[in-house]
């Protein structure tokens, strides 16, 4: 079984603890805990009949320009940029952010997952489709359990590639 | 030698490459945890897929980790060094620290959000607050434009009556016409009233700063009420300090207003006693004057609860106010707006059947006093007379016309009516005019395209003076006329007294 390491960063409270709870333990809460430091979380994954153990590391979202340690990026396979549709200020700059992270991790692509879905109408979610210049990847909704495995799923094949 | 209680916050481990762990170097941080020959991984997920990546002989810090022993968290931070043969990780138990960093962290974010909801619904308030004031304005707009289409009529059958009056008519005919004549004012009040508020309401009242001198302004009050007071059983008293500045800047216009309401509110609900109006100073600072105005009765007065809802619209305390008295309970409700419109205040102070206090406090300008005395003794009146003068009246309106008419035939002027603009610019481009008066809404021609029309008629009326006489009398639409080239407005509905005051002034 080979062992890929992958993280997922952002703004805070955009909801990536969540994702992973959900993916993990297919749990939910709708309180907020602000996460201090790293969790790690392993997943045993099986994709194209290999068996991925899943090391997600759950970064603490960051705050205006607040930089993620390059430390963290060390070993990384991919990386998950997650942001809250629901919030205009976690996206509006977010090929910069982008940009940022890829300078920091050396990862080439980075996945990026609009959350909080549950939280707009499918209308108001396709003008953020509009407005954001990069391709989304998913859009997601920890909430309701809505393309999470999908979007784990997409995190582990680009950290095979 | 390292203490027992500094060897229990850190522990440092010597792994192979593959993080199985050789021995334990020094520490004793969750020491039963790290077991030689065992994965380090079991414990450290962090490490794995990680050491492979690791510089040779070059440290690395992971800062702010979590470690999870026994369902317990322990916030950690890690240095690894990796050397050609084995691997040291030095852990430290940073948990205490990262427990009230985290806790600051929560709080931060908490206030984050709490900030954006109060945005979000001061935005939502926003929303509503336009909505409510578009609705408020739509509301306003209708009431003047009614009050503006009720007042034409009713300024005819006035008109009519004071005409009637003037006849010699009989004892009964003289009778009814007093008390249609007392209808019709009182349903101009409640017109005026509405239109008043829907201005103010609006934000269209604007307020004029003009030298007044408030000793004559309580006289004319005064004898207003001389004339109009008929009840023996209730005394009027009037009091002005001595002390009062003799001019102030103001509106005396609304001045006038606030006071005569105040004053008619007053004796409407005080059937024995006195009516007590008394202007007092109570200070003046640089170029600033405050100045307070008590009307007092000794009337049936009013509970806590009434004299709080006193200054609502449409607030009339029995049920039968509206009918026995006039208005329709809108006059407390303008006075107390257009006392916060000149920067003042207003309270009441009441007790039932014992009387009612109004305190108003008004600031006013008061400017060099020599100054103003010049700008007043300008303002004397021009002692002319309408007799001779030739006026030329245009109005579709037929009772218009025939009021004006009869005015303007007892003041002895000669006039030519005419019933639309295109007449009407016929005649002014034939015969010269001492005065000219158009009615704005006329068909054909009105009266605001007429006067654009100069040189049709500049040859024989390039100097008379053409005056508006329109209904549209807000500050707006008068400023609009004025900007066309009229010399003057006779807002609807007018007195004799006001029409042949406007028009001397214009002479």
């Amino acid at each position: 079984m080979i062992a890929k390491k992958v993280l997922l960063v952002g703004s805070f409270g955009v909801g990536k603890t969540s994702l992973i709870r959900r993916f993990v333990l297919n749990e939910f809460s709708e309180d907020y805990i602000s996460t201090i430091g790293v969790r790690v979380s392993a997943k045993i994954m099986k994709i194209q009949e290999e068996e991925v153990k899943l090391l997600i590391w759950d970064i603490a979202g960051t705050y205006g320009e607040e930089k993620i340690p390059k430390s963290y990026f060390l070993g990384a396979s991919a990386a998950m940029f997650v942001f809250d549709v629901s919030r205009e200020e976690t996206y509006l700059d977010i090929k910069n952010q982008l940009d940022a992270v890829k300078s920091i991790s050396g990862l080439k692509n980075i996945m990026l997952v609009g959350n909080k879905k549950d939280l707009i109408s499918d209308e108001k979610l396709a003008e953020i489709m509009k407005i954001i210049p990069i391709s989304i990847d998913l859009m997601t909704s920890a909430k309701e359990d809505e393309n999470v495995e999908d979007a784990f799923i997409k995190l582990t094949l680009q950290s095979l590639k | 030698m390292i203490s027992l209680k500094i060897q229990q916050t850190f522990i440092e481990i010597k792994t192979d490459f593959n993080g199985n762990i050789i021995s334990i170097v020094d520490g004793y941080f969750l020491k039963n945890e790290f077991i030689e020959s065992k994965s380090i991984f079991k414990i450290c997920t962090f490490l794995e897929n990680v050491l492979d990546f690791l510089p040779i002989n070059e440290s690395l810090n992971i800062d702010s980790l979590i470690i999870n022993d026994d369902n317990q968290d322990f916030n950690i931070d890690v240095e690894i060094l990796k050397t050609e043969f084995e691997i040291f990780i030095l852990i430290q138990n940073r948990t205490t620290l990262y427990k009230y960093i985290g806790k600051l962290n929560q709080n931060r974010n908490d206030l984050f959000f709490l900030k954006r909801e109060i945005d979000e619904k001061n935005l939502e308030l926003e929303i509503l607050r336009k909505i409510a004031e578009k609705a408020n304005e739509e509301k306003s707009r209708f009431l003047a434009m009614m009050s503006h289409e009720i007042r034409n009529p009713l300024h005819v059958i006035l008109s009519y009556i004071d005409l009637i009056e003037q006849e010699n008519t009989s004892p009964i005919v003289k009778e009814s016409l007093k008390y249609m004549s007392i209808s019709g004012k009182n349903l101009q009040v409640i017109v005026d009233d509405i239109l008043d508020l829907s201005r103010i309401e609006a934000g269209k009242l604007q307020l004029a700063k003009l030298p007044m001198n408030l000793g004559v302004l309580i006289n004319q009050i005064q004898s207003i009420f001389d004339k109009t007071h008929k009840n023996p059983d209730v005394e009027l008293q009037f009091y002005v300090a001595e002390n009062i500045p003799k001019i102030v800047l103001t509106d005396d216009v609304r001045l006038y207003q606030i006071l005569i309401n105040l004053i008619n509110n007053s004796i409407k609900f005080t059937e024995k006693g006195f009516v007590k109006i008394a202007v007092k100073l109570i200070s003046v600072e640089n170029n600033f004057t405050t100045i307070g105005f008590e009307i007092s009765d000794s009337g049936r007065g009013m509970t806590e609860e009434q004299a709080l809802t006193i200054f609502e619209e449409y607030q009339q305390n029995q049920l039968d106010d509206n009918r026995i008295h006039k208005g329709a309970g809108l006059g407390l409700t303008i006075v107390n707006r257009l006392v916060r419109a000149m920067n003042g205040s207003i309270s009441v102070n009441s007790k039932l059947q014992e009387g009612t206090t109004f305190s108003i406090k008004i600031p006013f300008n008061i400017e060099n006093q020599s100054d103003i005395f010049e700008k007043v003794a300008l303002k004397i009146k021009n002692e002319k007379s309408l007799k001779g003068t030739k006026v030329l009246v245009a109005d579709d309106n037929y009772l218009n016309l025939t009021i004006v008419s009869h005015i303007l035939k007892q003041e002895e002027a000669e006039f030519v009516m005419v019933k639309d603009g295109i007449e009407a610019l016929i005649e002014i481009s034939k015969n010269t005019f001492d005065l000219i008066l158009l009615d704005i809404n006329m068909p054909n021609l009105s009266g605001d395209d007429l006067i654009l029309q100069k040189s049709n008629y500049e040859k024989m009326n390039g100097k008379t003076p053409i005056l508006a006489i329109t209904a549209n009398n807000s500050v707006e639409n008068i400023a609009t006329y004025l900007d066309l080239g009229f010399k003057d407005v006779i807002p609807k509905p007018f007195t004799k007294s006001q029409l042949i005051e406007i028009l001397l002034k214009n002479l």
